[in-house]
């Protein structure tokens, strides 16, 4: 009876680990999911932002259209491909806080193209199409024509989600919403991001020098 | 008796209990296990995961190291430059800039420890090299394959380098990039690719940009005197779990050179007034010597001497005349004719003062134009914001930055190692007093930049590139001493003194706080060569190849 006792109480003890075991294995495994979608997903914008801009028009003394070189290494909205937005004041919505148009040829044949990264809620979108002579970046990459890429993105998140983050983080988001791309220009102090005072007359899309990448998930 | 019950009580007990206590460990040990198996495969995963990204995101990085070593490699001032020896004498001229043959390929290697790196062969074991021949039609046999350099990129402190195989440098072309660059519809093979710095495009503005070379074949022959020949550098880096990256850039030496010929500098000093100037200052004290007959020993063929003085606007004739005839023994040079008018030409005149005229863009200006001697200046230099941008790129290649106000002493000792043999670029972002001490100069050696005002004391000397550009006043002061400048100098004022750019350029030269002697100005056509560089290797472009 004893044992038997034991034996229960043993048992119960151990499904109770194994329950929470099981918990936290699902978590973990969810968060490692995230985490490596996370991860591909920035190394996927730090490639196309690295190859950003290529070709340039440096690169042709005559070339035989518009689309064959990237007139940035981002697109820009409004005025393109005229004269450039200025970074957090003009652009919008692209280049923006979550929002963003890369130019440049992938090497897959097709030339140069615009890849767009968009978040729209907690999903952060992904699409290409190839570059057209006179298109507009924005409206040849709708949303609709997006692909989602980074799911339960929490840049943008309002309400209990943000109480929940900025609980769990204190100090941590001092600045709420956290933009996914933060834009720095060259100016002649040096690279400053676009959106400084040290910035001001250096802003243009085409003055961007680096781009800073935050993605919560 | 006593001996067989307690022997019976023990046997009655033990078929009940001994089973129960097997079952729970049993069970314990199973539950155990379960967990920690799935512990262990949570974190197994996650350790994965993370792997993988860390080998394949510095698999990338491996790449860059092995773009950024050939990169600085090429350059002369490096102490690993790859033609230290004279090696490579048919890849780079003696001045370092590029003249590579079509076909030639340069290959630095970095195996790991106790591997062969060989890119020329194709067991895969030796990381061969396959894309060169999807670049080129002729493949790696038919390339002119020089000896590979062994890679400096291992640092001693730790166990191993950066993990790139190979880098491989060589001639680019049309066809090489699948870029149509002058847009004739054809992917040229045949022809070098040269980047020219100075091409104007058809609305007479700058264009710099790729362009073909003058003729198919090798040796390749720029287009212009301002083409310098761009090259290809390709990186393979092979991660530890066997993924490889192969990165790419297209580079071009980077000259500084207001000549549209990039004949060097065309006077002891340009004071640079743009194309329709009409403020400008020249004041240097009597007695100040500006001397424009080349000081180079022995001197190149051709030209002999330049101008003392330059200035670039027609509009300042009159005054600038005035000036040098003030004290016309102070100038000696070349002689050049006067500009066109207006203003009405006045009475010849002996001192050498040299008009330069602008760059015309594409095509040739009529025989109407004004005749001038030399060549005029580049496009780029002669409006505020293109000047200002020439530069920056300047800043972004210098050795040292200082911010202004500065002194001659903060440069000693910002550039302990700066020597003749050893010439560097310093930049000073505003003010600088140069002066060094009594009785031998104080030298400084190689391109400096100064965009707010200039000093310069005679008790201080500098040999090479002078540029003031942004404020753009070069003052003298003090009274006595040995020192000057032998090379060149360059002034141009692109901003007011709030910082805001002018809508023309301007220039100031003089006066001086002190009788200022010393040496005065002396051009020397080899500073000049020497401090123009080249100053670095400008990447025109990067992209990843996509490997099979």
């Amino acid at each position: 009876m004893v044992a038997m006792a034991i034996f229960v109480l043993i048992c119960a003890a151990m499904f109770g680990l194994l329950q929470l075991s099981q918990q936290k294995y699902n978590s973990e495994s969810q968060m490692s999911g995230s985490f490596q979608e996370a991860r591909l997903g920035v190394d996927q914008i730090v490639r196309d932002i690295s190859i950003s801009g290529y070709p340039s028009l440096g690169m042709f003394s005559n070339p035989i259209s518009t689309a064959a070189y990237a007139a940035s290494p981002f697109a820009w909205d409004p005025g393109y491909p005229g004269v450039p937005c200025n970074v957090g004041s003009t652009c919008s919505p692209t280049p923006g806080d979550f929002d963003v148009i890369v130019e440049t040829d992938l090497g897959n044949g097709n030339g140069v193209s615009w890849v767009r990264y968009q978040l729209v809620g907690t999903t952060l979108y992904r699409g290409v199409v190839t570059k057209t002579v006179g298109g507009d970046p924005v409206a040849a990459t709708p949303t609709s024509a997006l692909t989602p890429f980074v799911l339960n993105v929490m840049n943008n998140v309002t309400g209990s989600l943000q109480a929940q983050i900025a609980a769990q983080y204190p100090n941590r988001f001092p600045n709420w919403p956290v933009p996914i791309f933060q834009y720095t220009c060259n100016t002649p102090s040096g690279p400053q991001p676009c959106t400084s005072a040290a910035a001001t007359n250096y802003n243009t899309v085409k003055n961007i020098s680096d781009v800073d990448i935050t993605l919560l998930v | 008796m006593n001996k067989n019950i307690n022997s019976n009580a023990r046997k009655s007990r033990l078929p009940r209990e001994s089973g129960a206590a097997m079952l729970i460990a049993v069970f314990a040990l199973l539950l155990i296990s379960v967990v920690a198996i799935a512990l262990l495969v949570s974190t197994g995963t996650n350790s994965s995961l993370a792997g993988n990204y860390r080998t394949a995101t510095s698999a990338y990085y491996a790449g860059i190291a092995g773009l950024e070593e050939a990169r600085g490699r090429l350059l002369w001032k490096n102490p690993n430059y790859i033609n230290l020896t004279n090696s490579y004498s048919n890849l780079l001229s003696p001045s370092g800039t590029p003249t590579w043959n079509l076909t030639q390929v340069l290959y630095i290697t970095n195996p790991g420890p106790g591997e062969t790196v060989d890119p020329t062969n194709p067991n895969p074991a030796y990381y061969p090299d396959t894309e060169y021949g999807q670049e080129f039609a002729w493949g790696l046999g038919g390339a002119a394959i020089q000896t590979p350099l062994a890679s400096v990129s291992s640092v001693p402190s730790l166990p191993v380098g950066p993990s790139y195989k190979w880098v491989r440098i060589n001639p680019v072309t049309e066809k090489a990039l699948n870029i149509d660059v002058n847009g004739d519809g054809i992917l040229d093979g045949a022809s070098v690719l040269f980047y020219d710095p100075a091409r104007l495009n058809t609305s007479n503005q700058p264009a710099a940009s790729l362009v073909l070379a003058a003729t198919p074949g090798s040796p390749p022959v720029a287009p212009t005197p301002t083409g310098v020949e761009a090259l290809e550098i390709t990186a393979l880096a092979v991660a530890a779990n066997g993924g490889q990256r192969l990165l790419q850039y297209v580079v071009a030496p980077m000259i500084i050179s207001p000549d549209v010929a990039d004949q060097g500098f065309p006077a002891a000093v340009t004071l640079d007034d743009g194309a329709t100037g009409s403020v400008l200052t020249f004041n240097p004290p009597n007695g100040y010597l500006i001397n424009g007959v080349d000081s180079c020993n022995p001197p190149p063929p051709t030209p002999s001497s330049v101008a003392a003085v330059a200035y670039s606007s027609s509009a300042n004739q009159g005054y600038m005349v005035g000036q040098v005839n003030l004290n016309p023994s102070d100038y000696s040079g070349a002689q050049y004719p006067p500009p066109p008018p207006p203003p009405p030409p006045p009475a010849p005149f002996s001192p050498s003062l040299w008009y330069l005229p602008q760059q015309s863009a594409p095509p040739p200006p009529p025989s109407s134009s004004p005749p001038f001697v030399g060549s005029p200046l580049r496009q780029s230099w002669l409006t505020p914001l293109s000047l200002d941008a020439v530069m920056q790129d300047i800043e972004n290649s210098a050795d040292v930055v200082l911010s202004g106000p500065a002194t001659g002493a903060q440069i000693w000792a910002a550039a302990p190692s700066m020597t003749a043999a050893n010439p560097m670029t310093i930049v000073v972002n505003g003010d600088l007093t140069l002066s060094g001490g009594f009785g031998t100069p104080q030298s400084g050696y190689g391109l400096l930049l100064v965009t707010g005002i200039l000093t310069f004391h005679p008790t201080a000397a500098w040999n090479g590139l002078v540029l003031v550009v942004g404020q753009g006043q070069f003052l003298m002061a003090g009274h006595h001493g040995s020192g000057g400048i032998t090379g060149a100098v360059f002034v141009a004022q692109t901003r007011d003194s709030s910082g805001n750019l002018l809508p023309t350029l301007q220039a100031t030269f003089g006066p001086s706080s002190g009788s200022a002697l010393g040496n005065g100005i002396n051009y020397s056509s080899c500073w000049v060569r020497t401090a123009q560089g080249p100053l670095t290797y400008k990447v025109l472009s990067f992209h990843e190849i996509l490997l099979p």
